[in-house]
């Protein structure tokens, strides 16, 4: 060992008391930078989840969508059925599916539950990119079969009312099948909402209010039965996001040849009460498109957006997102947010550290310029003395980063094996967990590191810089 | 052939000039000199007379503002500050006033540390410690702290230590300054003793003119200038003490 970091070592053993709360200090402001992030790096991931589910590589979507309507709101998409068909023809390898979302709400009038809200994705059962991520995460139950009643041999009875003035006609729909009885639609639903609400179990029955269009008042009321629960690993993802076959929200949202019976009330409306109709699975609302994966996926950032712009080349006139766009959306400003927050509190700390760090160091050179001094007589170069005081600073931010990496790990062990829950959106138990990933990891010991040898290398250039007569002079005086 | 011995410190026209608050003070005034090897100097003069100045430009810790310091022929004043550092761990030990012992190191730490700024091996340089040690007389307290010793036997420590990496000159800035009658007596004896033993070439500054009788030769030093040299002809120890002390009458 040099003569400098054994110096190093025996001022930081004489000042151990000092410099001990000074580790902690950092150490804790490091277990607290390492839990934040590490929590923010497990939503990022939630938010991760859900986003590829709803978007696989990208979307296309009607251009007077916006990114918020892929929750369920987003209005038809016109020529959905060309559009895939296009892809997969002009792109070798190139995967589509089309899907039909609606949003529902559920446990109204349903004693001792809330009511609570979710994304309804109609899927393509065979086709859709995200089956086996849906099929390997049901826990109960089980997925669509060729025999179910995915389509209702009709359509419900809609009353649809012309609005008045400029407004929207207001367009309602109810599940009830006209004097028969009515059967329900199959619906995969998430296992926390299972949890919520008892009605919502495999095999039960109830009622489920869509709203099918954002940009126009249309609701349905429709009868579901759960065949399927689903378990993510993200309990708020399993609240929000349920199941149908796309066919059944084609019928639902009569996307198809209709026939039927009008009866117009001048001044009021339409009432018109279907016959069965035949779905044309052209339609539909969002085209989920899948690209072949890159031989080395270095970048998936990069990828995505390669993915974007190749559409966007093919239908410059549509909207297409791909999942990191809708990232950035639902969490990138939330994310900023923390981030700087997080950022903010964690580097003033650290500054506050840092200058007691140098403020101790300065005292500790005052009184020690003797002994600086003597080692300069006894051969000591400036850098010799500049590393004893350097060392001491980096030990102190390898010690305090150390520490803060195993207080923040045993914190984490302890919340996942207490269980930590918070409560989340539509009533959801969030529970909290963590993503330590490497970056993580080396930020938390080099920036401890980074400072405390910035906040040492002040005083240990002025250490170094004295000269010898005038270090051993003043120690005569600081006696 | 006329066999010329060759000096271990020559100052040619050295001259030290302090700016203190505008004034400026010369703390040394031309001042030339030749120490040869194996000679035991004491330098005496009054307070403030520029003697630790003196002491300070032999040991290379200050630089002259003129004139040259030649340490075995070689001028320092022209070296850089590397090189310095350099000549100060490997010709010369210095003997501080305080010890200047660290206190939180062992006797035997101390002793090695200016080899161990010299990268020297820490197990040779333990062997040597320890000879050094039972040299001055302290080798029962060698892995004791430096702060737990007496005035003595902390400078009897710091004599080891500035032996540590075979000097050729050992410069002692008032040793005995901070110590008792005795003790000082027995510092002078060791310092003597490792001059005729090892041959160490020694300079030391006192204030105290029993102490200073110590040195084979002694230097006189009043208002910066050398003003009495024992070794010149026809001075001795007293001639040179009454050169800056007029009314010194050899007690």
């Amino acid at each position: 060992m040099g003569v400098s970091r054994r110096l190093a070592i025996g001022e930081l053993k004489e000042h151990k008391r000092i410099y001990a709360i000074i580790v902690l200090v950092i150490a804790l402001t490091m277990t607290s930078f390492m839990l934040e992030n590490a929590y923010l790096n497990y939503m990022m991931q939630v938010v991760d989840d859900t986003t590829k589910l709803v978007t696989s590589d990208a979307v296309i979507v009607d251009p007077s969508s916006n990114l918020r309507d892929l929750y369920g709101t987003e209005p038809e998409l016109k020529n959905a059925g060309r559009i895939a068909r296009q892809i997969e023809s002009e792109l070798s390898n190139w995967e589509t599916s089309i899907r039909v979302t609606a949003q529902g709400t559920y446990g109204l009038g349903v004693e001792g539950e809330a009511v609570d809200g979710c994304t309804i994705q109609g899927i393509d059962p065979i086709k859709d990119d995200k089956i086996s991520s849906i099929k390997s995460k049901i826990v109960s139950g089980r997925y669509f079969k060729d025999s179910d009643p995915i389509l209702r041999g009709h359509t419900p009875l809609y009353i649809e009312i012309e609005g008045p003035g400029d407004l929207p006609n207001f367009v309602y729909g109810t599940g009830e099948r006209l004097l028969e009885e009515d059967e329900p639609y199959p619906i995969i639903v998430g296992a926390t909402a299972a949890k919520m609400h008892p009605s919502v179990d495999v095999g039960n029955t109830f009622g489920l209010t869509l709203s099918v269009s954002g940009k126009e008042s249309s609701y349905a009321t429709i009868n579901v039965q759960v065949i399927g629960l689903y378990e993510s690993g993200t309990p708020t993802l399993d609240a929000l996001m349920w199941f149908m076959h796309a066919d059944s929200l084609r019928e639902i949202k009569r996307y198809g040849n209709v026939e039927g019976k009008d009866w117009v009330v001048p001044g009021v409306g339409t009432f018109r009460g279907y016959n069965p109709i035949t779905v044309d699975r052209d339609r539909g609302d969002v085209v989920i498109v899948k690209a072949p994966e890159p031989l080395h996926q270095l970048n998936p950032v990069a990828h995505a957006q390669d993915v974007s712009n190749t559409l966007e080349e093919i239908f410059p006139y549509l909207d297409v997102y791909n999942w990191h766009d809708f990232l950035v959306y639902i969490a990138g400003s939330m994310q900023d947010v923390v981030t700087i927050m997080l950022w903010g509190s964690i580097l003033v700390t650290l500054f506050l550290c840092g200058a007691a760090i140098k403020y101790v160091m300065d005292s500790i050179i005052m009184r020690k310029t003797r002994e600086i001094g003597s080692l300069k007589a006894f051969g000591a170069r400036d850098r010799v003395v500049f590393k004893i005081f350097l060392y001491q600073g980096l030990i102190i931010g390898i010690i305090a980063g150390l520490l803060g990496i195993v207080f923040s790990l045993a914190v984490m062990n302890f919340v996942n094996w207490y269980g930590l829950s918070v409560e989340f959106i539509a009533g959801t138990q969030l529970e909290i967990g963590f993503i330590v990933n490497w970056l993580t990891l080396v930020t938390a010991l080099a920036l401890p590191v980074i400072l405390s040898v910035l906040a040492a290398a002040i005083p240990a250039k002025k250490a170094s810089m004295l000269s010898p007569v005038e270090a051993l002079r003043k120690g005569e005086l600081s006696l | 052939m006329i066999k010329t011995k060759k000096p271990i410190i020559r100052l040619e026209n050295v001259s030290k000039k302090y700016d203190e608050y505008g004034v400026v003070v010369n703390a040394l005034d031309n001042v030339s000199l030749k120490i040869d090897k194996g000679e035991f100097v004491s330098i005496i003069g009054p307070s403030g007379c520029g003697k630790s100045t003196l002491l300070h430009c032999m040991g290379l810790l200050d630089r002259p503002s003129e004139g040259k310091v030649l340490i075995e022929e070689k001028d320092t004043t022209k070296i850089s500050g590397k090189e310095i550092a350099e000549f100060r761990g490997t010709k010369l030990g210095f003997v501080f006033q305080n010890y200047n012992l660290i206190p939180r190191l062992t006797v035997l730490e101390n002793v090695v540390l200016p080899g161990l700024i010299m990268n020297k091996k820490q197990k040779e340089l333990e062997e040597k410690a320890r000879v050094l040690l039972k040299e001055v007389g302290i080798y029962h307290r060698a892995d004791h702290k430096g702060i737990h010793l007496s005035g003595g036997e902390q400078q009897r420590v710091a004599i080891a230590r500035a032996l540590i990496n075979d000097p050729v000159l050992l410069l002692a800035d008032e040793p005995t300054g901070a110590l008792d009658t005795d003790s000082s007596t027995e510092i002078m004896k060791i310092l003597l003793n490792l001059n005729k033993t090892r041959g160490t070439t020694s300079i030391f500054v006192s204030h105290e003119i029993e102490i200073a009788k110590f040195g084979i030769r002694t230097l006189a030093i009043k208002d910066g200038k050398i003003v009495g040299d024992t070794k010149e002809k026809g001075s001795d120890f007293e001639s040179v003490v009454k050169s800056f002390k007029n009314n010194y009458n050899g007690g």
